[in-house]
């Protein structure tokens, strides 16, 4: 398969330069019989070209903060304080107008199950072609539109001529391709993939993530990874953060938390999933369920399912603390943690 | 596409034959026959009636008198009214088919635009008080007793306003002595408004093959509609008949209107619901990502998929809609077909009642097949390759 | 569709894996409340199912405040129906009270004036119409009682007898007429409504059970139905038989439970057909009569009550309308009433003889409301995605 990127803006890139700085963000949804907390205290960054992984269970709050990103939340969501900056520039300062403006040019979004991505009523070009149509209005007309959802469909490896076709005359691994295809549209800086190949199977799951990789190496993107799947976000991330219930608990180089992770709820997310290129090692269930958000767990969120857990779990919140170069860890316990015997699964 | 179309009117023959044979059947249930009625003149002798019988093909066999039904209708032969004796049911219907079709349809159309209108907007700006009071309106509306409804708002703006004339399709004193015939005005009428129609249909195709964005594509649509219309009005501004075309528009006001309140509140909630499930979907989110214009967002990518759910409604409503227009009909004098086949039924003019039935079964299978097409257009997902 | 030579796969859905002894004890408490499931008889267990899902979806219909104020239109609407026999029987004297057969004149004093001297229509009479009224020899300035009708709403007194809601114009009282249409309705529409949910469900669960040839006819049965508008086809019927009250229901029935109803119970039937448990229970030897009276129509039953909400409303509407163009053959019901003033010429009387053309209207349209906000608030506790988020 090759790729053709020469008619794509490839962006320069300097490592060290955020991009994206989420700062201590706390989010809640209004529901009728309380609040429910789902981003409490959330603080991480993405540089330029780097690649960051949100993983946790399903509603730990890991979607909820990548659409807060893009100001894309339900009407009963509120924003109690924090930053999200791009570049400097505070997202949740700008008036909605501002922010439409922002969205897709800046930050695009891969969503899960590219199934429903699509209209189902309108061609797969059209609803590309609709983005340069908002976002570049006047500046191109319909040949060069024309020409440049070809060579995005050819960047991803879907043949030109089926940008005429109907969503559901693809399979499912081309519709994520072309959803793909028209997050580049507009060249982002920084795309969203949200559980991007959960629905496909795995070796489809395995096509599109080299795509990415190597799209974002080559375009000089960002990309924040959104999963369940922590093989996924192993393979393809530089970052890597844990997210419970609603909190960022770990946070650091990925390779540094899959070796040693110090947070027991990672640890043991972490012993729960199979490494097929490791030594072979007991799996532990992960047991109990995740806590209520309307009225969460005092002190550390965890710590009713946490076998480290002490009295000073339950009275008080443990804060994300360095403990060394990039690695931060909320958990009073950490170093109790033992060391996770598991090669890095890349 | 043609495939499609022929296999449908294929279906919807049989369907029909199946349609006026039931028609068939149950006017064999009405009592007696035509020469019953003559039993009771006594000057009238029993031979006379046998006579008559055998002339009406009364003495044949049930199974040839169906077969000679059904061919004769097809070859638009559908028997002498007794009511209006001799007049052929065929032409007193052709006359009362287009009054009929325009009431029926200015209603519908009026009721299914609006609805889907008022419904796409009270399901965006969900919540609070507005939204609240559309539904309970619709609802009402839905659930009124439709020729009380009728009544009341005959008696509110025809009598109590006085804004509208008190039912009837002309006022005959105007007509008196004015050289113009009213079918032949109305017939005029229907055509202009049609080419009006497609001239306007013609533009917004153009429209949408050359304008790019929506927003200047809606702004155009809108002044094309405009012009049109200007034409429309200019036309008969400047026409002769005038006076008598504009009698025959403020006649057909009202009823338009109350049978349009009726079907209006159904396609709101319709709409209203169909419209929740859309912006409940996943490309809806994607739309809203890719920072479209939230106008772009409500038409383009949710309404219309709120679309095909109200499109589909319309068949449902058929029934309703022809019942609607009986009662529309006996209520404000209008002569249409629902007036002729009530007259038909209360004076047993079997041929005119059979008549009209069989004419609702072959408008209400068009109106099928329009909606079938109509929906093959809206959804590529069941286009047939 | 074939049954036999496939075999969907077995999918369980939720599936609990009890470890020990003690935990499953710990389960069935729970299911049972404590109570020894041993001993207690299956339509008490049966009983206590029935009364726990109630309490749930109740809690869920409860939500829907238009349901609950179509419910309490319905009750209302249902003490009216009840009200009536009670009433006829204890403080109204059927000679005056009866719908159909009362009379009760109730007298306007007039003075009678100079012909063409009337100035107040309401209290004054001329001469020559005097005349022609009472008798001969009648004279300028004396007073005179004449019976009006329809006569407005009267509390009554001394001599007069209350009429709430007045007299229609053949002296009958219009409150006992509006309880009597209530019963009348509540009739129709009961009987219409069990007949399309017997039809419907009936239908729809053999035409998804079988399938093949007997599937298409009745679809296509269907299919003709719906293409049959109901009111022209109830009017034809109506000249050519006489129908009563009963009848209508039936008819109404049959017509809308071979129809759309019958094709969207099909649909769900259809989804209930290929679950696990079907598969199970024509394992452990069940026939297709227990499958389908047993499995399937139960779970078809919830939707179909749905549309009997529905239909009831249709019903009340068509029965109002068919009698308000005086086509049935029934004595009294509210559709009569606006058939009543309408004939006698009071068709646009508007508010100077309210309550001729309104309380009957508003009860055919508050009671088709009532049953039709029911349905709805019924179809956010069948349909969770209705629900308001």
């Amino acid at each position: 398969m090759t790729l053709s990127l020469e008619n794509l803006q490839t962006r320069r890139i300097d490592p060290d330069k955020p991009l994206l700085e989420v700062d201590d963000l706390v989010m809640h949804y209004k529901i009728k019989i309380g609040e429910v907390s789902a981003v409490d205290n959330v603080t991480f960054t993405i540089h330029q070209g780097e690649a960051v992984g949100l993983v946790g269970e399903s509603g730990c709050g890991k979607t909820s903060t990548a659409l807060s990103l893009l100001r894309l939340l339900p009407a009963n969501a509120e924003y109690i304080s924090g930053q999200i900056r791009l570049n400097g520039e505070d997202l949740l300062r700008l008036d909605e107008e501002e922010m439409r403006e922002r969205r897709w040019k800046d930050i695009a979004m891969v969503f899960q199950g590219a199934m429903n991505s699509w209209n189902p009523v309108y061609r797969v070009g059209d609803q590309i072609r609709e983005v340069l149509d908002t976002h570049y209005r006047g500046e191109m007309d319909i040949d060069e539109q024309d020409r440049h959802i070809a060579s995005l469909f050819s960047a991803v490896g879907l043949p030109p001529e089926m940008a005429d076709r109907y969503p559901h005359e693809f399979s499912g691994g081309m519709r994520q391709r072309a959803v793909i295809a028209m997050a580049l549209a507009c060249s982002p800086e920084l795309i969203i993939a949200d559980e991007p190949t959960t629905a496909l199977d795995v070796i489809v799951q395995d096509q599109i993530l080299k795509e990415l990789k190597r799209i974002q190496a080559e375009l000089g993107m960002s990309i924040l990874y959104i999963s369940h799947d922590i093989a996924v976000i192993a393979e393809v991330t530089d970052s890597l953060g844990v997210m419970y219930a609603g909190k960022l608990v770990e946070y650091g180089p990925t390779a540094v938390v899959f070796a040693r992770p110090r947070h027991p709820y990672a640890y043991l997310l972490l012993r729960s999933t199979p490494s097929i290129t490791g030594p072979r090692r007991k799996l532990a269930p992960l047991e109990g369920e995740p806590p209520d958000l309307v009225h969460p767990p005092t002190g550390c969120r965890f710590h009713p399912r946490c076998p480290f857990a002490t009295e000073k779990c339950v009275a008080e919140e443990p804060p994300l603390e360095e403990i060394a170069e990039g690695h931060r860890v909320a958990c009073w316990h950490y170093d109790q943690v033992p060391e996770l015997d598991m090669e890095l699964v890349r | 596409m043609l495939r499609f179309i022929g296999r449908r009117l294929v279906q919807m023959f049989i369907l029909f034959i199946l349609f006026l044979s039931i028609v068939w059947l149950l006017l064999q249930l009405m009592p007696g026959d035509i020469t019953d009625t003559l039993i009771g003149d006594p000057n009238i002798p029993l031979a006379t009636r046998l006579e008559l019988a055998e002339r009406l093909g009364l003495d044949q066999p049930l199974y040839v008198q169906y077969w000679t039904y059904i061919t004769n209708f097809f070859q638009g032969e559908m028997g002498v009214s007794f009511s209006r004796y001799p007049q052929e049911v065929s032409a007193v219907l052709w006359e009362a088919i287009p009054r009929t079709i325009v009431l029926v349809l200015t209603g519908t159309l009026l009721a299914y635009w609006m609805g889907f209108k008022s419904g796409k907007l009270i399901a965006w700006g969900r919540g609070g008080k507005t939204e609240q009071t559309f539904i309970v309106g619709g609802i009402f509306l839905q659930t009124v007793f439709y020729p009380w409804f009728a009544i009341v708002m005959l008696w509110l703006f025809g009598f109590y306003f006085g804004w509208f004339p008190i039912g009837r399709f002309i006022d005959v004193n105007l007509w008196q002595g004015s050289g113009f015939d009213a079918t032949d005005v109305f017939q005029q009428l229907i055509l202009t408004s049609f080419i009006a129609v497609m001239v306007y249909v013609g533009a917004k195709v153009l429209i949408k093959r050359t304008a790019g964005n929506l927003i200047v594509q809606q702004r155009l649509q809108r002044i094309a509609a405009l012009l049109v219309f200007a034409g429309l009005v200019a036309y008969w501004y400047f026409n002769p008949a005038r006076e008598y075309v504009w009698d025959i528009v403020w006649h057909t006001i009202l009823p338009v209107v109350t049978l349009g309140l009726v079907t209006f509140g159904a396609v709101m909630l319709i709409t209203r619901t169909s419209m929740l499930e859309t912006l409940g979907e996943d490309y809806i989110m994607t739309a809203r990502a890719k920072g479209l214009p939230k106008r772009v967002i409500r038409d383009r990518h949710a309404a219309r998929n709120a679309l095909l759910p109200v499109v589909t409604s319309f068949v449902l409503a058929m029934g309703t809609v022809i019942g609607g227009a009986i009662i529309t009909e006996q209520i404000f004098s209008w002569p249409g077909m629902g007036s002729l086949f009530l007259q038909g039924i209360v004076v047993s003019d079997i041929p005119l009642v059979a008549g009209a039935l069989a004419i609702t079964g072959v408008l209400t299978l068009f109106a099928h097949l329009v909606v079938d097409i109509l929906y093959t257009i809206l959804d590529p997902r069941i286009r047939v390759t | 569709m074939a049954t036999k030579e496939t075999m969907p796969g077995l999918e369980v859905e939720e599936v609990e894996v009890l470890d020990s002894e003690a935990e499953a004890t710990a389960v069935l408490e729970e299911l049972t409340g404590g109570h020894d499931v041993r001993a207690e008889p299956l339509w008490r267990i049966r009983l206590r199912l029935f009364r726990r899902s109630f309490a749930k979806n109740w809690g869920l219909f409860k939500e829907s405040k238009m349901g609950l104020v179509g419910l309490a239109i319905i009750i209302l609407f249902g003490l009216m129906a009840v009200a009536h026999p009670i009433l006829m029987s204890t403080v109204w004297d059927p000679a005056i009270y009866d719908p159909v057969s009362g009379y009760d004149a109730v007298f306007n004093e007039y003075t009678i004036v100079e012909d063409g001297a009337v100035t107040d229509p309401t209290a004054e009479i001329s001469l020559s119409d005097a005349k022609f009224e009472l008798n001969p020899n009648v004279d300028v300035g004396e007073v005179v009682r004449i019976p009006v009708q329809p006569a407005p709403p009267t509390l009554g007194g001394e001599e007069g007898h209350a009429h709430l809601l007045g007299t229609d114009p053949q002296g009958r009282d219009i409150f006992s007429q509006l309880l009597y249409g209530a019963r009348a309705a509540f009739l129709l529409g009961f009987v219409a409504a069990f007949t399309t949910v017997f039809i419907a469900t009936t239908v729809g669960s053999v035409a998804a059970y079988y399938g093949g040839k007997l599937d298409g006819f009745l679809m296509r049965t269907a299919d003709l139905i719906l293409l049959m508008p109901l009111l022209p086809l109830l009017i034809v019927l109506s000249a050519a038989i006489q129908i009563n009250m009963v009848m209508l229901g039936i008819m109404i029935g049959i017509l809308g439970g071979f129809g759309g109803d019958a094709i969207i119970l099909k649909s769900q039937a259809l989804s209930i057909k290929v679950k696990a448990y079907i598969d199970a229970a024509r394992v452990a030897g069940g026939g297709d009569g227990h499958i389908i009276f047993r499995h399937i129509v139960p779970n078809v039953v919830p939707l179909s009550l749905l549309y009997m909400m529905f239909g009831v409303t249709t019903a009340i509407a068509l029965e109002a309308t068919l009698s308000f163009l005086g086509l049935l053959n029934i004595q009294m019901s509210w559709g009569i009433m606006i058939n009543t003033a309408s004939t006698q010429g009071y068709l646009l009387s508007g508010t100077s003889y309210w309550w001729l053309l309104f309380p009957a209207g508003l009860a055919v349209s508050f009671l088709a409301f009532g049953f039709f906000v029911v349905g709805r608030g019924m179809d956010e506790v069948i349909n969770p995605r209705l629900r308001a988020r």
